[in-house]
């Protein structure tokens, strides 16, 4: 079981990058990138020309632009990896394949799974293109803790693998392929500090910064490579895996109730 | 006749796509989300205010007032810029020629298509406002009310007609829809939307000037924030009415070419 299982993660994961390949876009790369750098150039200006470098006391002592370079790069992995994961039934149903993919004996888990290690590794290269932009914005890294930062990706990329499924049943349902995820996109962008730290937020905007995998995932990233790791870590590395696992567990039950309801009512392929 | 050309396309421009509450939800999602997103950029400097440089004189604005002023403006230069696009939707539809091919005056089906835009970004006006009064405390000083309905007027109609200007030239394009995604960002940066525009690198400002948003945004800024006077703001106006001027002869000429063109090429629906 588990190795079939793995077979399914390879082979959805082996179909995918296949794709990539073949529809390779270098115009749709640079059209990634965009944003962070716009989001990077603007800190510099910020950060040089307005405020010559005078930060308030309560951002602490980290590096200002290190801050935003890790952030934004962080959130990009996010973006192309989990966001790809909950859009992959719609896609699935847009190309008149969701019947006979769901018809196959594989647990669907794996096949999401698949597709997320394909989207994850593909996100790679916008990840390590926002940190070699950063360079030149200002970005240097203090330290490099190797396991807390795969740690940070790995457990947030579990977490977010959970927010994948429960897009996807939203997905299925209301036959929506941007609302749902672009909602969830905008909550993560706004408040899971990429551009400030929550504790600077507004009261309301940190209560649902708290319900977000990325902002716990940021911190120990940035504690990674900013040498800030503390005794705290301990706690965001905790909240992240727990969070992470109530998130993957709500995603495959909805996921599944939802599988269910669709074949009872045949309504799969009906748009 | 030309009426009733613009009440119909508007009225099917909306049915096509605003008529989902999902659609409203999303539309007042994204302002919010990347407003809240640029105010929360200025938070580790510990300033509420931003000082806006004009004619040598300087006015101090609210934080709050100017990153949502910014992304009011920058909402409606985004649905303009969306409207560009109408005509490549009616290509890859199918419809492209019929309704070159009805006598419906050109202009005004450009006209519609804005104004179905324009419609439904008073469901964002409104819902944006709201939520930044009632979340942020957004201080408005207002000491000159026709300069403000005059900078309220002049930067929607220079954005209009820039709207159909690109409605125009995108006839004669078939990547349309990237050529809109790839300029929205560096627009961004350009405006003078996320940071005042006496920061702007000297190099890049002759760029900022081509664009209707930067004046537009200079003049509600002032008049809505700074307690400007119609004399403070004189400049960005009579640029704003210039701009119209040209934005909407150029739209009428492009249509034209681009419809003469492509029936002479043959390559109306081809793609």
């Amino acid at each position: 079981m588990v190795f079939h299982s793995l077979r399914v993660v390879v082979a959805a994961a082996k179909f995918n990058l296949i794709i990539t390949l073949r529809f390779f876009s270098g115009t749709a790369i640079a059209l990634r990138l965009f944003a962070p750098i716009m989001t990077l150039g603007s800190a510099w200006v910020l950060y040089n020309q307005i405020y010559r470098g005078a930060l308030t006391p309560e951002f602490g002592t980290l590096d200002y632009l290190s801050f935003i370079t890790i952030g934004n790069a962080f959130y990009v992995f996010v973006f192309a990896a989990a966001f790809v994961v909950g859009r992959v039934m719609f896609w699935e149903r847009a190309t008149g394949t969701i019947e006979a993919t769901f018809m196959t004996p594989m647990n669907r888990l794996a096949y999401m799974a698949g597709i997320m290690v394909a989207a994850a590794i593909n996100s790679l290269i916008d990840f390590a293109a926002v940190f070699i932009i950063g360079i030149l914005f200002g970005f240097h890294a203090t330290s490099f803790n190797v396991l807390l930062f795969l740690a940070s990706m790995f457990l947030t990329a579990l977490a977010l693998f959970g927010v994948g499924l429960i897009v996807n049943a939203v997905t299925l349902t209301l036959r929506d392929r941007t609302t749902t995820a672009n909602t969830l996109m905008i909550l993560f962008l706004v408040f899971s500090g990429l551009v400030c730290p929550i504790e600077l937020m507004p009261q309301w905007a940190q209560t649902i910064s708290k319900a977000l995998p990325l902002t716990y995932g940021l911190k120990v990233m940035r504690a990674s490579l900013l040498g800030t790791a503390t005794f705290d870590l301990v706690y965001e590395l905790a909240t992240l895996s727990v969070i992470g696992a109530i998130y993957i567990c709500v995603g495959a039950l909805t996921l599944k109730l939802i599988e269910r309801n669709l074949k009872k009512r045949a309504l799969f392929s009906v748009f | 006749m030309f009426l009733r050309t613009v009440l119909a396309e508007a009225r099917k421009n909306i049915k096509q796509y605003f008529f989902t509450a999902r659609a409203l939800f999303w539309a007042l999602a994204l302002p919010l989300g990347n407003g809240l997103y640029l105010y929360f950029l200025y938070l580790p400097f510990g300033s509420r205010t931003v000082n806006l440089e004009f004619t040598s004189r300087v006015f101090t604005l609210d934080l709050a007032g100017f990153t949502l002023i910014g992304q009011l403006l920058y909402s409606f230069f985004t649905m303009m810029l969306l409207a560009g696009v109408a005509f490549d939707a009616e290509r890859w539809q199918g419809t492209l020629e019929s309704v070159l091919l009805s006598p419906a005056n050109r202009i005004a089906i450009l006209l519609g298509m804005a104004l179905a835009n324009t419609l439904s970004y008073v469901w964002l006006l409104m819902g944006v406002m709201f939520s930044w009064v009632m979340f942020l405390n957004v201080s408005v000083v207002i000491s000159d009310l026709p300069a403000l309905l005059a900078s309220v007027l002049l930067s929607y109609l220079s954005l209009v007609a820039l709207g159909m200007s690109l409605e125009a030239f995108c006839i004669h394009s078939r990547r349309a829809h990237m050529y809109v995604n790839m300029l929205q960002e560096p627009i961004m940066f350009l405006s003078g939307l996320i940071f005042p525009l006496q920061s702007m690198p000297e190099a890049l400002l002759p760029i900022s000037y081509l664009l209707p948003l930067t004046f537009g945004l200079i003049s509600v800024r002032l008049t809505l924030l700074g307690g400007a006077s119609i004399f403070d703001v004189a400049i960005p106006l009579t640029i704003l009415g210039i701009m119209i001027i040209i934005f909407t002869a150029s739209a009428v000429w492009l249509v034209g070419y681009a419809e003469r063109n492509a029936k002479a090429k043959a390559t109306l629906t081809q793609f």
